[in-house]
């Protein structure tokens, strides 16, 4: 299948492309930071650079969720950065904040524990692979790596998301 | 176990909540119009495939542009060019100064080392002397014939085209081998006045390899012999007329008789030195070399096909100088892009696995 077979023609209108795509959005930004509440302002401000962006995007080169998941993760990956400075000019010694991650309703709490324990990189994988079922090109082209890392990544993920699940259980 | 966490993974799929989906509809009402008509046909193919259609389309412009300037080259510039080729080794030791202006534009490129337009080159016949100025004349003709034999027919040819244009054979090398190459060298002298006449029946002897010649122009020493002659005549006149004189001393006398003596042996020697220029300015001396040897004739004519390749060898030299130049900075800069990234992707590494 052929990338222009399965994405939504060049014409539709950003109103259209952000209804069709808000969720796998903000659950990809919720499984990212393990914050609903930072996922919603960041979901919001992937949209706002989005709009400002949506001239230049190019159906050809990839599928609108796809372009939509970089600028999510450019967003988050910001967003961290300036935490992480954030922390430290305000209190070394400070621990970070601590969140009681709540992915989303209705799952197993010992399956959230587990992802809970894992890094934002290999929750990222697992969102974008199973949660919104992007292939291994697409994933691969949001994580700026090449498929067989996303496999590779992956499977590592799982591995360790199983051996949690278990140990949780 | 990966397939039931899967489907519960994906069956609790994060909802964005209403206040979000509300917040982002209002952001996308503020959707801008679309772009102008002609941003539509903008073109959007990826990066990689851009620079693959746009080194054939260099490569199209680039031969475009040099088959264009190669063969709208003014013609003017490559008959100089050519003709320097052709007359390589021109002997013309007359300065430009002194041509004078009864001398045709292509004599005086020749004055000045250059050669006469193509058409002459062509036709063998160099350029023509100026009638009434004393020149000495000398052209060299080289030219290439199938075989022996024509080699032989040619050579006879060639005394005969000598005198008949009142000419000579100054001298003449046969050499025939029954294998090899086979060469004459002829020294014809024909009368300055018949030389172009000459040289053009000789280049159709063969075919021509080469040809110059040399023009010097003679005028100035023969007016310098004249005046001197004058002078010399009226310095013997006045001492005929002293001895003429019956009250001078027999020793004056003596001196006098002497220095009309010297006078008269001077003015003899300008008058023969006269009789030499002018005769050497009315005989050309022409040296004709015929050969078998398979020679690459020169290109007196030029060629288009030459011109464009002309151009298209500047063109890959200035594109290698600006690939010399420009290489190393390139080659910098990705670098300079290629540890930016890595740093990058260190750094996003690192965040994403402390978050």
């Amino acid at each position: 299948m052929t990338l222009s077979a399965r994405q939504p023609a060049f014409s539709a209108s950003f109103a259209a492309t952000a209804e069709e795509h808000l969720d796998d959005v903000y659950g990809y930004l919720v499984y990212l930071t393990r914050d609903r509440s930072l996922a919603e302002d960041l979901t919001a401000d992937t949209f706002e650079k989005a709009l400002r962006l949506w001239r230049r995007f190019d159906p050809t080169r990839a599928s609108s969720r796809t372009w939509l998941c970089q600028i999510a993760r450019t967003t988050a990956l910001d967003w961290f950065r300036s935490e992480e400075r954030r922390q430290r000019r305000e209190e070394r010694a400070a621990p970070p904040e601590q969140v009681d991650a709540v992915f989303s309703d209705g799952l197993s709490p010992h399956i959230e524990a587990a992802l809970a324990e894992l890094s934002a990189g290999e929750r990222e994988v697992i969102a974008l692979r199973v949660l919104l079922d992007l292939d291994g090109e697409e994933a691969a082209r949001v994580l700026g790596i090449s498929p067989t890392a996303v496999s590779t990544r992956l499977s590592r993920a799982l591995k360790k998301l199983e051996e949690k699940v278990i140990v949780n259980v | 176990m990966s397939e039931t966490l899967f489907n519960e993974i994906r069956a609790t799929k994060p909802s964005a909540p209403p206040e979000l989906r509300e917040r982002v509809r209002a952001l996308a009402a503020q959707e801008p119009a679309r772009a102008p008509f002609l941003a539509r046909f903008e073109w959007r193919r990826p990066e990689w495939k851009r620079l693959v259609l746009l080194a054939p389309a260099t490569l199209i412009v680039a031969v475009i542009a040099g088959s264009v300037i190669g063969l709208t080259r003014d013609d003017a510039v490559k008959g100089v060019g050519e003709d320097l080729v052709a007359s390589s080794g021109a002997t013309g030791t007359v300065t430009p100064e002194r041509a004078t202006p009864q001398q045709s534009d292509a004599q005086r490129n020749a004055l000045k080392g250059l050669a006469a337009p193509p058409a002459t080159a062509d036709s063998g016949a160099p350029v023509p002397p100026v009638p009434g100025q004393l020149q000495r004349y000398e052209a060299e003709l080289r030219l290439r014939v199938d075989d022996v034999e024509a080699l032989s027919t040619a050579t006879k040819r060639a005394q005969q085209i000598a005198l008949q244009h009142s000419g000579s054979v100054a001298s003449l090398q046969y050499d025939a081998p029954a294998e090899g190459v086979g060469a004459a060298q002829i020294t014809l002298r024909v009368p300055t006045a018949r030389v172009q006449s000459a040289m053009s029946q000789l280049s159709q002897l063969g075919t021509i390899v080469g040809q110059r010649y040399g023009i010097e122009d003679l005028q100035v020493q023969a007016d310098s012999l004249q005046t001197q002659i004058e002078q010399t005549q009226r310095q013997i006149a006045q001492l005929v007329a002293r001895l003429a004189a019956t009250n001078i001393p027999a020793e004056d006398r003596v001196v006098l008789q002497s220095r009309l003596n010297n006078a008269r042996q001077k003015l003899a020697g300008l008058r023969e030195g006269l009789r030499g220029t002018t005769a050497e300015a009315r005989t050309a001396t022409i040296y004709l070399t015929l050969t078998t040897e398979e020679i690459e004739p020169a290109a007196v004519g030029g060629s288009r096909l030459d011109d464009v390749k002309d151009v298209l060898a500047w063109e890959a030299i200035a594109l290698l100088y600006v690939v010399v130049v420009a290489g190393p900075f390139v080659l910098l800069g990705i670098l300079v892009w290629l540890a930016l990234r890595l740093r990058r992707r260190q750094v996003e590494t690192r965040l994403l696995e402390q978050n």
